[in-house]
């Protein structure tokens, strides 16, 4: 009876109305699945023409593990003072990316543990907390081009590898802080207090309370750090100064030579796999097996 | 107050030792005194009760006898005779039990029992049978291996009361450990530490807003107000002979009537309240000049009803004041009749139904079984 009176009173709703009463499940269903397929499909098709014979006609099929061979041959061939086949040469830019990366990520551990726990608790948070993460909303391009002018044209430094950890720690901080103050602010000093009554010097409430309590956010931070750092591109390019970090070196070859194409597309399927093995690995570490639970 | 003042009633007997003193500790938050040039003593297996309502500085005592707080000014403290005012909380022979229990979320039951071992660099053989043995005392023998979050709010406190335990303190502080439990629980506690206290023989430093919680089980109680101490001794002390008007309200006086003192002779005093002449035991310590405004507490229980008309003279060891029947409250195990009487209401409190009288003529109680004290000071 009431199903009934609903359908009736539906019908006599204006159109857009009545819309909406639908749009959930129809609409819904279809927008979301598009969304999924436009993410997606391009990183699946990179994936299937990483493994095909011809990537270059957009077809997958013919399948082979030649490219993989040639993105890890190229570099062994290089260092052994050998000739190959393409001048695509992986092994520098990967080794300089995993380096900054891991420079990045300790370096965004190491202020996280300083900055974390005391953020919360200060008079001044809130102005502190907009600074830090301001960097969040000023385009990559705008920060390069700032930190490229401040270095060369007003203190007139040289760039080098130190330049680009100093841009890749500025991008990557305020998203390890936040990570880190999801954990920090839930901490409670009163802990700490506990542990001092029970006897505890500094350095052990330190490591065997706050650290363990605050893993979590040490291993985020660390993580956000690493990835953050390891695919940045726009800082990169202005602080460069003649070293080339792998997106950079991926950007430029894809921009210039037809041929190397189809190891861009291995290339970029080992640091999906390895980007996404590392993410799981995070998470396992961080949260994982239940040992870390900071309910009370 | 000096220390010397505290031997009078109520402070630990000779015999007892001193295991705690506090000289003249003052302690700011701003311009906030929590804590007034404050001086107490606790004697070794004494059950001392610091009681008071909130802001009354008796957690920011607590935290000073801990060193959980720098005082901002100090006689000196010691404990056990050792001078501490410079040490650190972790080095004061003292632990602290938290209302909010304060255990350490990452780790398990045992663990967080053995953490005063474990900083004192104990082994993990004498910790774990040290830890087994203070589950045992709070009766949660089995529980060694839970997590903190599978535990109840009881049984957190009572794992948080095996971890301060377990090193042996010579002090235990209670901050209102029983405050976030309910009613029922709270009772069961409150006779658990008794007995805890019994058989461990370590000086308790007990910390409540309840008067009942501190008569149950305290040997001594010091009332606190706004960073003062206010009365200090023995429950009975409190309980029957409040210092002021304050602190017989505060232990739950429910009439208190007031009047000009006449005159004080020997423990009696006598107080003029309207028409009528009242007495009761002088609780309020020195005694002030005649005419000045007094207190008579009396408590609804000890008054009883009478069909018998009041006459103008004065009785032998009873006050009787004429009154009129008022309000009754039905409470269950007794009644609350409040009786209307020329000088204002006055509550009684009857617990047998038999003695109700239903040609009420005049109300009455034993003056040795009301206080007269002074309405302000100490």
């Amino acid at each position: 009876m009431t199903i009934e009176n609903k359908t009736l009173a539906r019908f006599r709703l204006p159109f857009w109305q009545r819309l909406t009463d639908w749009a959930p499940t129809g609409i819904g269903i279809i927008f979301g699945y598009s969304v999924l397929f436009i993410l997606y499909f391009p990183i699946v098709m990179l994936m299937l023409l990483s493994f095909s014979g011809d990537p270059l006609t957009g077809i997958p099929g013919d399948w082979t593990i030649t490219w993989y061979e040639d993105v890890i041959f190229a570099d062994i061939a290089q260092r052994d003072g050998e000739a190959y086949g393409s001048n695509f040469r992986v092994g520098d830019p990967l080794l300089l990316s995993i380096m900054l990366a891991f420079i990045t990520s300790i370096l965004c551990v190491i202020a996280v543990l300083i900055v974390g726990p005391v953020l919360p608790r200060i008079k001044w948070r809130g102005p502190f907390l907009v600074g830090f993460l301001m960097p969040l909303m000023i385009p990559g391009i705008v920060g390069g081009v700032g930190l490229f002018m401040w270095y060369r044209l007003v203190i007139h430094v040289k760039m080098g590898i130190w330049s680009l950890v100093v841009a890749h720690f500025v991008w990557a901080f305020p998203f390890a802080l936040l990570a880190m103050l999801v954990v920090a602010s839930r901490f409670d000093t009163r802990l700490m207090e506990a542990a001092e009554d029970l006897g505890a010097k500094p350095w052990q409430r330190f490591w065997q309370i706050e650290m363990p309590i605050l893993k979590p956010g040490i291993y985020a931070a660390g993580f956000f750090g690493f990835l953050l750092s390891f695919n940045e591109l726009p800082f990169s390019i202005f602080m460069r100064a003649g070293q080339d970090t792998l997106p950079l070196y991926l950007w430029i070859q894809s921009g210039a030579h037809n041929t190397t194409v189809p190891l861009i597309y291995a290339m970029s399927t080992i640091i999906t796999v390895g980007s996404i093995g590392l993410t799981f690995l995070a998470i396992k570490l961080a949260f994982g097996g239940g040992q870390n639970d900071v309910r009370q | 107050m000096t220390s010397d003042n505290n031997i009078a009633p109520g402070a630990p007997s000779p015999g007892r030792s001193e295991v705690l003193s506090v000289e003249h500790a003052t302690h700011q938050f701003g311009s906030l005194v929590a804590v007034d040039d404050v001086s107490i003593t606790a004697g070794r297996g004494e059950f001392l009760t610091l009681l008071g309502e909130s802001g009354s500085g008796k957690t920011t005592l607590l935290r000073l006898i801990a060193g959980l707080e720098r005082p901002t000014k100090i006689g000196g403290i010691s404990i056990e005779g050792q001078d501490v005012a410079a040490l650190p909380a972790s080095r004061r022979n003292c632990t602290t039990v938290f209302q909010h229990y304060a255990l350490f979320p990452h780790m398990s039951v045992g663990q967080n029992i053995e953490y005063g071992l474990r900083v004192r660099g104990i082994s993990q053989s004498e910790r774990r049978e040290r830890a087994i043995e203070a589950l045992n005392l709070v009766r949660l023998p089995d529980k060694y291996d839970r997590r903190v979050h599978q535990l109840s709010g009881g049984e957190r406190q009572r794992i948080s009361l095996a971890r301060a335990l377990v090193t042996r303190p010579a002090i235990l502080l209670l901050d209102e450990p029983l405050g976030a439990l309910d009613e029922k629980l709270r009772v069961d506690m409150q006779v658990e530490l008794l007995d805890l206290h019994k058989k461990l023989g370590i000086t308790f430093i007990y910390v409540t807003h309840s008067q009942e919680e501190a008569l149950t089980m305290s040997d001594r109680i010091i009332l606190m107000r706004s960073g003062n101490i206010v009365q200090e001794g023995p429950p009975t002390d409190l309980f029957d002979r409040p210092r002021n008007r304050f602190v017989a309200d505060f232990m739950g006086v429910e009439n208190l009537i007031e009047g000009a003192l006449e005159a004080v002779s020997g423990e009696h005093a006598s107080v003029r309240v309207g028409e009528h002449m009242l007495s009761g035991m002088w609780s309020g310590g020195d005694v002030p000049a005649a005419g000045t405004k007094v207190c008579v507490a009396v408590r609804a229980e000890r008054v009883r009803l009478s069909n018998a008309a009041a006459t103008n003279g004065q009785e032998d060891g009873v006050n009787r004041l004429p009154c009129q029947s008022g309000a009754t409250i039905y409470k269950g195990k007794y009644v609350d009749r409040t009786l209307d009487c020329d000088i204002g209401p006055v509550k009684a409190r009857i617990w047998d139904r038999d003695a109700d009288i239903a040609d009420l003529a005049s109300l009455w109680w034993r003056t040795d079984e009301c206080a007269v004290t002074k309405i302000e000071g100490s």
